[in-house]
Order: C-alpha cells, then structure tokens, then sequence
C-alpha cells in the first residue's frame, strides 16, 4: 500500500517531466481522422536470399489490412530474371486478411558458376577468348558469382515488389565469425557474470530468507565515498581469495587427475550451453528495418543472418545428455584422486545419483518430444510458439524435469555428493582455484538448467500468449496493457527499494525511473498506436532480455528450493529417483503418446476444410502468369 | 474436570505423499521472508547488530556482566592491587593465569612479581573474577581480545593488565565503599561499579 502511495507521489513530479515530450510526440505522430483503412499487403519474406544449398524458398502474401484486396501480375524482373522462377503458375486472387496466398520461388544455382564475365556478352574475338581464359584464375570456376533480382506483384493496380538475391557467402562469415562472436556473447556476457552473481546472491537471499544479514562487509573507499552495494563487492573478495590461497595437492594423489578433475567439471557445463537458443535470431541487412517471422526464420537458416544460438544442430537434446554426463566424471576423478576415503564416498554417490537421475531426465523429455516432435532447442521454442508452452502443454513433465534437473546440480535437497556433516564431499582436499572451479560450475549448472526449462517449457525468448512477434506487439493494446502493467511493477519496486535501503538508493530510483519510462511508452501508444512496428535490433534485445529474465527467475526458484527444503537421506533419494520419479514420467510417456496418436487420429478423420480456389478476377488487367500456360477461354458451344 | 486423550491421526494423506503441497507451503513462507526483509525499510525481521558499523556503538548492546579482555585494578597509590594469592590461577580451568609472587615491601601483603594471562588460552569464563578476593582482577572492560599478529602478542603481562585498570572503590580488607568518608570516585567510564 506504501508503494502505491508512494507511486502516487513520485509519478507527479515525473508525469510533468515526461509531458510536454509525450505531447509533441503523440501530435506529430497522430493519424488524420476519418480516412478509409490503408492498404497493407507485403511479401513475407520481404528480401528472399538463395544459397546453392537452398533451392526454392516458400514466400507468402499477407495482407495485414482489414478487407480483402486483389493480387495479381506475379512476375520476376531485374538482373538476373532468368535464373529465378515461380514453381507454381499463379492465378490472380483476392487476399484475405489472415488468409497468406503461399507459393515458392526456385533457383538455378548452376547459372551463377563460373566467372561473371561469361556472362556478360559473347567473345567473339578468339585471340581475346584466349587471352582471357590464361589470365583467368581456373580455381574459381567453381565458385558462384552473387545475383539479384526483384519478383513484382500488383496490389489493387500498385506495383509491389520483393528483392530475390542469391549468393555464396564463405564458411567463415557465415559460421566461423558469428559462432565466435555468440560464444563470447553467451558465455562472458551472460553466464560467467550470471554464475557470479549467483555466488553472492546465494549467500544474500538465504540470509534475507532466513531474517539474517548476509554478506554486506566487503567495501571500496574512494577519499569520503563508500561503495557497498549490499555486500555484492564480496564476489571480488572471494575471487581473490580463490587465487591466492595455497593450491594444496595430496601426497599420495593422483596429480594428473586431481589436476584435471575440476577442469572435467567446468568444461562440460559450459559446453551444453551450445545448444540453447537466446533468442530467435539477428538479421544483419535490416537491424533498422520491421521484419517479418518470415524474415527471421530465413536468417534463423542461416541465409542473411545467423540464429541466435551457438550451434543449431538437430540432435540438440541428445547432445545435452551425451556432455551432461559427462560433468560426472569430475565429480568422480576428484573422489578418486584425492586418495581420502570421504572424497571417494563422494564421488561414489554423486556417479550412483547422476545414473538414477539421468534416465529420469532424458525420460521426462520424451513426453515433450512426442507434443512437439523436434530435438532441435530453436525449432522446439517455435513449436512451443505456434502450440502452448511445454508448461501448460506437459505440466507433470515440467515438475518431474525440474526436479531431475535439480539433482543433477547436486545441490540441496540432492546434495548428498556433498554434506557438510557427514563426508564433506569429493572436493574435500581441494584448495584455491581448484575448488574455485568446482563452486564456478555449480553454479553454471544453476544457469544451465534454467536455461534449458526456460527452452522446453518456457518458451524461450518469446513472452506469454504472443503478445510480442517478430515485428513487435501483437496489437497497441496489447503494447500498453504490457507497458502499463510492467511500468507500475517496476517503480513500485523501485520505491519500495528506494525506501528499504539505507544506502545506494540510486538503485531504486533508477528503477522508479525505468518503470516511470513504461508509464510514458504505455501512454505515447495510446495516442499514436505505436509498439507494433519496432526495428529489428530492438526485437532481438527484448527478446533476449524475457530469455535473461526468465532465466534469473528459475535461478531464483532454485535458490529458493535449495534454502527451503532439508536434504534427503541416501535411500530416500535413490527411491525418489528409480521409484516415483521413473515410473511417473514412464507414464507422462505413455499417456502423452496416446493423446498424440487420438489427436494425430481425429485430425486424419476430419480433414480441415480446404478453402477452394477463388475465382479469376476478370476486372483486374493481368499479365499471364510467368511459366504459365497460355489460358484457354472454355468456348461456348455453337 | 476430565482427562481427555486427543487423538492425533498420523496417516498420511495423499497430499503428504506427493510432497508438492507441503513443499509449496515451504516455498512460500520463505519467499514471504524473502520479500519482507528487501523491500521493506529497516530490512523487515532482521535483527542483526551491525557490529563494527560506524556510527553503531557496540557497548549499548552488551549486558551489564559481559565478560570481556582482562585487566588488572589500581590501589589508590597506583600499584596493582593483586596480592598473588593464586586464588585465580588456581580456579582457572584454562590454566591460562602465571603468577610469581614477590614480598610488597609492606611486611603485610604479597604482590605479583609478574602477572601473566595468555588470552589465547583463556575460555572468558569469569572464574577469575569470582575468585579473586580483593577486586583485583576484572573482565568488565567491555572489550574483544583484539587480533594480533604473533602469538606472544595475546600473552598479556602485568602492564598490559593495569593499562586499562583504574581503582576500585573497594577497600583493601574487603570492608566496603562506606568505610570512609574519602572514599576514591570510581572511573566514570565504570558508572556501574557503584552498585
């Protein structure tokens, strides 16, 4: 309620501030009243780019306005017409608003080979052919020159055109450069930081949980200024002390593989992370531009842009079982060659406990599977997409997976490789930096396994009932409702921040600020409808940020689960994992497979109604189709 | 009035065997605690004294028979008033007190020669002081052992002990505060010595 209040009382102040730029905004922007309802038909994709790999490629005809418009006149104009053609001959139709006309436009890639000028013209002095071919480079007649060309279509009489272009581009722009720049992208732009974070956030949020201090004595002095932060300058501090403190190995250890024990450990858990999607992905042409789902999935293809995950590979998932157990064997090398009998005792656990969990997570996901019938990572959050999420779809899977997932952390309520009390833990004679990368993937496994429920579950980097595509909003309403809804969250925690902390409430404030922002957003759309036609890059950052917000989320449940809950004994464990969770996600299986099959079985019975060809429109002027046969007016019979 | 025996049904329910219920209940008193002491002022139930905080001055919270470092009390001339009986040396379980007894000079009573506590060993049980018959050695100084650097630096000797002493208001003899008009003035910093 004080929040509220207090939203009140700053939202004045701030309204007047941000009013006379909302008012000069929403007057410039501000559609004329009593005009018809525009024209908006466009070709999806609106740049079609060709690879030698891509032979044709699917564009549709949306018409994003409220009544049904003509289309006619489909043909295929500019440079290299030739090499271009539509597969299907095309009839002129009426385009009905959420009804896309689909067809495909295929390549010949064979036409691009060779060197340009063979195609230029025809040489007809043979001194000059020859001259030429010696000089020429033979290695690069192998190589495709690049292509363009423009497929025009008329919309109620206006010419609209599309751009077609085919290229070659090398491995290392397409693959190698992207690639490089995603993984630092990922992993020291989100994990590295997030993992540390987590560190310190561990030691605060039990302690706020538990009505205790926590962490708050690490501090920077600059002349009379003190920079405290809540404690959270302690990640410096116990890095540091990471490094400097005595890197003790056993006497009778097995050096190279105590050695290697803890690279055994991080090394996988940072390794999974290729395989999940932090977005859809970037289109490098058009990062000012709106872009269509249909722009974004071709450079999700990797034609014109690159997606935004590290490596897409098809058999995503079962690459994440195949490196995720292998973080086992770090636990178990570090038991082994620490030659200490708790240290084995740990590692004989933490293996008996991966195995047990292990089959219970790759068995909780085939009922995922079976609904959305990929193991791609990027093309699961698009079926989640066109679907529901995995949460409302298989909401027992979500619980079982989740809790699997928690075990294989190895953490409370799962702990038991560890245990203060009892055996301390395979890292028992680990000291320094060693042990530093043990705690590091711990917590790297935290950000992996909420990364990975955010991907099959949570649908990814999209945001609830998508109410956010490719292009932006789904409607202005919905772009206020959101902004309003999140502005009001975010400066009533602002405030209430601002209240709570004794020192850097510039913290709050800022937040009250940002949430004050959305206040302004959620109003300047009211007026003008903005929010539905957002550049490119700007999709692809709030994309990334709901992914990065989601996955702070589920650490934050985690943290939560491992402060709230008391740790299983080791029989109890063992029979949670082989006796409830196994046959409860055996079961997810099965039933989840019949309902499939009923479904699959219903839709097979039913067909969905084909809607049938309209008509020609006889009063639009058209051209014949391009690679159309010549009409044949049925004659009327004498 | 009768006796009645409340019967308490310890079949577990459908709910408990689930465990997701219970541990949902869990989950939301600690995220209740969790958001309480955030984002409420004065960080909600946390009771913590912010020891070493400037501006917090620690003494306020301590009570009244806080048992802190040792120091050894002054007579009125200044000398220690120990008489190295070895009352507290002997008490003491830690075996942390080294007294060597010399003759004071007085033909009445001895005095330490040295006067050694090796607060590293010290347990701060207090015995010491309970045992000590002549108000010579006190642990009200409110104060921690303070770190050090070496070992020989917490083995405090008899100067280190009379440096934070002053002079109790007791009368050699054990007579009392009223046995004199002249009576000294007790260390202010010690207001509650008086009683």
């Amino acid at each position: 309620m004080r929040a509220l209040f207090d939203l009140f009382r700053y939202a004045r102040p701030l309204a007047l501030l941000l009013a006379p730029w909302l008012l000069f905004a929403c007057a410039a922007e501000a559609p004329p009243p009593g005009e018809a309802p525009p024209i908006d038909v466009r070709a999806e994709p609106s740049a079609l780019r060709f690879d030698p790999q891509t032979k044709t490629v699917e564009v549709s005809i949306v018409n994003h306005g409220t009544r049904p418009v003509p289309v006619s006149g489909f043909r295929i104009v500019g440079n290299d017409w030739s090499s271009f053609s539509i597969v299907e001959p095309l009839n002129p139709r009426m385009v009905q608003p959420g009804r896309p006309m689909r067809f495909s436009i295929a390549v010949e890639a064979d036409t691009f080979k060779g060197p340009e000028h063979a195609i230029e013209s025809i040489v007809v002095d043979p001194e000059a052919l020859r001259a030429d071919d010696e000089n020429h480079d033979h290695d690069d007649d192998d190589a495709y020159r690049d292509g363009d060309a423009i497929l025009a279509f008329d919309v109620a009489g206006v010419e609209h055109t599309a751009t077609l272009s085919f290229e070659d581009p090398s491995w290392w722009w397409t693959v190698a450069l992207p690639g490089v720049l995603k993984v630092h992208l990922l992993v020291l732009g989100f994990i590295l930081p997030l993992a540390s974070l987590l560190l310190w956030q561990e030691r605060k949020q039990s302690a706020m949980m538990q009505d205790r201090l926590g962490p708050n004595m690490a501090r920077i002095t600059l002349g009379g200024l003190t920079i405290r932060l809540w404690g959270l300058l302690h990640i410096v501090t116990d890095g540091l002390k990471m490094f400097f403190k005595e890197d003790f190995v056993p006497r009778r250890a097995h050096r190279a593989l105590y050695t290697l024990a803890p690279i055994m450990a991080l090394v996988p858990a940072l390794v999974v992370f290729a395989i999940v999607p932090f977005g859809d992905a970037l289109c490098y042409d058009s990062l000012l531009d709106v872009v269509s789902q249909a722009d974004v999935d071709q450079c999700a293809a990797g034609r014109g842009g690159t997606p935004l995950q590290i490596a897409k590979i098809d058999v995503g998932l079962l690459f994440y079982f195949a490196i995720a157990s292998l973080a086992t064997w770090g636990a178990t090398l570090a038991g082994w060659a620490s030659y200490n009998k708790w240290a084995i005792l740990g590692a004989l656990r933490a293996s008996a406990q991966m195995i047990s969990y292990e089959v219970a997570i790759g068995l909780t996901i085939v009922g995922a599977l079976l609904v959305y019938g990929t193991l791609e990572p990027h093309a699961l959050v698009h079926a989640q997409l066109d679907s529901a999420w995995g949460i409302v779809l298989q909401p027992v899977a979500f619980v079982l997976f989740f809790t699997a997932a928690i075990a294989e952390t190895k953490r409370a309520p799962f702990d038991l490789p560890e245990g203060e009390s009892e055996i301390v833990g395979y890292f028992i004679e680990y000291s320094g930096m060693r042990f530093g990368l043990f705690f590091l993937s711990e917590f790297i496994e935290i950000v992996f396994v909420s990364a990975l429920v955010t991907t099959l579950f949570l649908g990814g980097w999209a945001m609830p009932l998508g109410m956010f595509g490719a292009s932006g909003f789904a409607a202005p309403w919905v772009a206020q409702a959101f902004f309003t809804v999140a502005g009001a969250a975010v400066m009533a925690t602002g405030f209430a921040v601002w209240r709570a902390s004794t020192h850097a409430t510039f913290v709050g404030g800022a937040m009250a600020m940002v949430g004050a922002l959305h206040i302004g957003a959620a109003v300047y759309s009211l007026f003008t409808g903005w929010g539905t036609e957002l550049p490119h890059v700007a999709v692809v950052l709030v994309g990334m940020l709901t992914w990065g917000l989601k996955v702070f989320a589920l650490c934050w449940v985690q943290l939560l689960i491992r402060w709230t809950l008391p740790r299983f004994r080791y029989d109890q464990l063992m029979s949670l994992g082989w006796k409830n969770l196994l046959p409860l996600s055996l079961a997810n299986i099965v039933i989840t497979a019949v309902v499939v099959y009923a479904l699959a079985a219903a839709r097979t019975i039913t067909p969905e109604p084909v809607e049938p060809e309209p008509p020609g429109l006889g009063s639009i002027p058209d051209r014949a189709p391009i690679g159309a046969p010549p009409s044949v007016e049925p004659k009327a019979a004498p | 009035m009768t006796i009645t025996v409340k019967k308490v049904s310890l079949e577990r329910t459908a709910a408990d065997q689930v465990f997701l219920p219970a541990i949902l209940r869990g989950l939301v008193t600690t995220a209740r605690h969790f958001f309480k002491n955030t984002l409420t002022k004065g960080m909600g139930d946390v009771d913590t004294i912010r020891y070493g905080e400037p501006g917090v001055n620690v003494e306020d919270y301590y009570p009244e028979r806080f048992r802190g470092v040792h120091r050894l009390m002054h007579r009125e001339d200044g000398s220690v008033r120990c008489v190295a009986c070895m009352c507290c040396s002997t008490v003491c379980p830690a075996r942390c007190i080294y007294i060597k007894a010399e003759d004071r000079g007085d033909d009445e009573e001895k005095a330490p020669a040295s006067f050694v506590i090796d607060e590293l060993k010290c347990v701060v049980c207090g015995f010491c002081v309970e045992a000590c018959p002549c108000d010579a050695i006190r642990m009200d100084t409110k104060m921690h052992m303070e770190p050090t650097q070496t070992r020989a630096e917490a083995v405090l000797g008899k100067i280190d002990l009379m440096k934070r002493g002053g002079q109790s208001v007791a009368v050699q003899g054990g007579i009392g505060p009223d046995y004199r008009e002249d009576a000294p003035k007790a260390d202010p910093r010690f207001e509650h010595d008086r009683r």
